[in-house]
């Protein structure tokens, strides 16, 4: 099982409401529209139901969350970081001495 | 859990002790846009800083510019979210060539992502979801992570996934399918403690059990956050982990667990993505994760010195 078809039924799955209803109401009926094994046709009809609709919507707010960034706010911070905290930087850079080395880890 | 705790605590091997007790445990908080002030003001408390990568792929220069600043400061590591190497679905090299850039820009330690698909066959989810955990997504994540590798010129670290539906057509338990690609692909874990807390209560499993079931001589980075619990349709509840709330007090028993269980130095990273609290509380959650590393280095009889 979990071919690729699979994950991309799973895929719709969480984010398509009307295919979710469908697949509540009769996994069966849903899982020969789309062509799925047995064992997936079993495993969809064994869903974790509350678990289903909750991570569904909580995707559902990520991706309207996402829709609503504003890279405006994310500009006025690289402008704040930039003029005001870089001047605290370099003071502390001089007052403390510090100084940290970085490589990536192989 | 802290009485099933006591007594677990394997004998320290003596050379890993030795080795090891040259380098230090560190604690470091998440670079957030909203927490800048707080994070330069308060830089003696941090240690390192993780930045989450997607956000600076189309960023410009000027602000790479600030983060190569910051990270002369203090040691930076990125984060991405947006791979889904966690798939029978191979890789797009445009998914992972912007880490690429990035990483050779900044420099980081290192660099992570998650146990995760985040679209398949056309569709995105728009945040981490858990494939199923199967044989054929193992393999599928450690061909993608072998071609990340390739391109970004080392391998993530990978981090284990809350998730508030059991993962349907799974044919392997959680820290089955994680062990079979950590030991499969000679990553590290980055053991997120609070996805793990919330995955074990929300599916009826003993957060210490599934701790230990974890391939924890791999770990090297860990993860604390908060989340809350939300009502689910049929009466019942799940604990939703949202990084907008304090860790809850279990994750921290957990940390000291773990600081017991590994001889390795840990970096643990205090996620926090909303519902920014006054700095002075994230400070103190950072001490309390100082606080509980301690703890468990000393039942391991091992006892590191602390990060300035």
């Amino acid at each position: 099982m979990s071919s690729p078809a699979f994950e991309a039924f799973l895929a719709r799955l969480y984010t398509d409401k009307d295919l979710r209803l469908r697949c509540l109401a009769s996994a069966a009926d849903v899982a020969r529209e789309y062509g799925l094994s047995g064992e997936e046709c079993l495993a969809l009809e064994a869903i974790d139901r509350d678990g289903l609709i909750l991570a569904a919507e909580s995707y559902a707010r990520k991706r309207r969350s996402k829709a609503n960034f504003n890279p405006g706010r994310t500009r006025l911070w690289s402008r704040a970081l930039r003029h005001t905290l870089g001047l605290l930087l370099c003071f502390a850079s001089r007052v403390t001495g510090r100084h940290s080395g970085k490589h990536m880890n192989s | 859990m802290v009485a099933a705790a006591v007594g677990v605590v394997a004998a320290a091997d003596a050379g890993a002790v030795v080795a090891d007790a040259r380098r230090r445990d560190r604690v470091g908080i998440s670079w957030r846009p909203e927490l800048a002030a707080g994070i330069y003001l308060h830089l003696s408390h941090i240690d390192v800083l993780e930045v989450l990568a997607d956000n600076f792929f189309v960023a410009p220069r000027r602000m790479i510019g600030a983060l190569r600043a910051l990270g002369r400061e203090v040691p930076l590591t990125l984060h991405g979210v947006g791979m889904g190497l966690a798939s029978t679905f191979g890789v797009e090299m445009a998914r992972v060539e912007p880490m690429a850039r990035l990483a050779a820009a900044l420099e980081p330690e290192s660099w992570s992502e998650h146990l995760a698909f985040v679209r398949a066959g056309g569709t995105e989810i728009g945040h981490l979801a858990v494939p199923p955990r199967t044989i054929p997504t193992v393999e599928g994540a450690l061909a993608n992570i072998e071609r990340a590798a390739r391109v970004v010129g080392t391998a993530p670290e990978f981090e284990n996934v809350a998730t508030l539906v059991e993962p349907p057509g799974s044919t392997l338990d959680e820290a089955a399918w994680v062990r079979s690609i950590i030991r499969g692909s000679g990553t590290s874990l980055l053991l997120d403690l609070h996805n793990l807390y919330a995955n074990a209560r929300n599916f009826g499993h003993d957060p210490l059990a599934l701790l230990e079931a974890m391939p924890l001589a791999q770990v090297r980075c860990v993860h604390i956050s908060g989340g809350r619990w939300i009502n689910a349709p049929s009466g019942g509840r799940r604990l939703l982990d949202d990084h907008l709330h304090d860790p809850p007090g279990d994750v921290y028993l957990l940390l000291e667990h773990l600081a017991a269980l590994t001889a390795q130095p840990l970096t643990v990273i205090l996620e926090r993505d909303g519902h920014y609290p006054p700095f002075a509380v994230l400070v103190a959650e950072l001490d309390g994760a100082r606080a509980a590393l301690a703890r468990g280095r000393r039942r391991r009889g091992l006892l590191l010195p602390a990060a300035a």
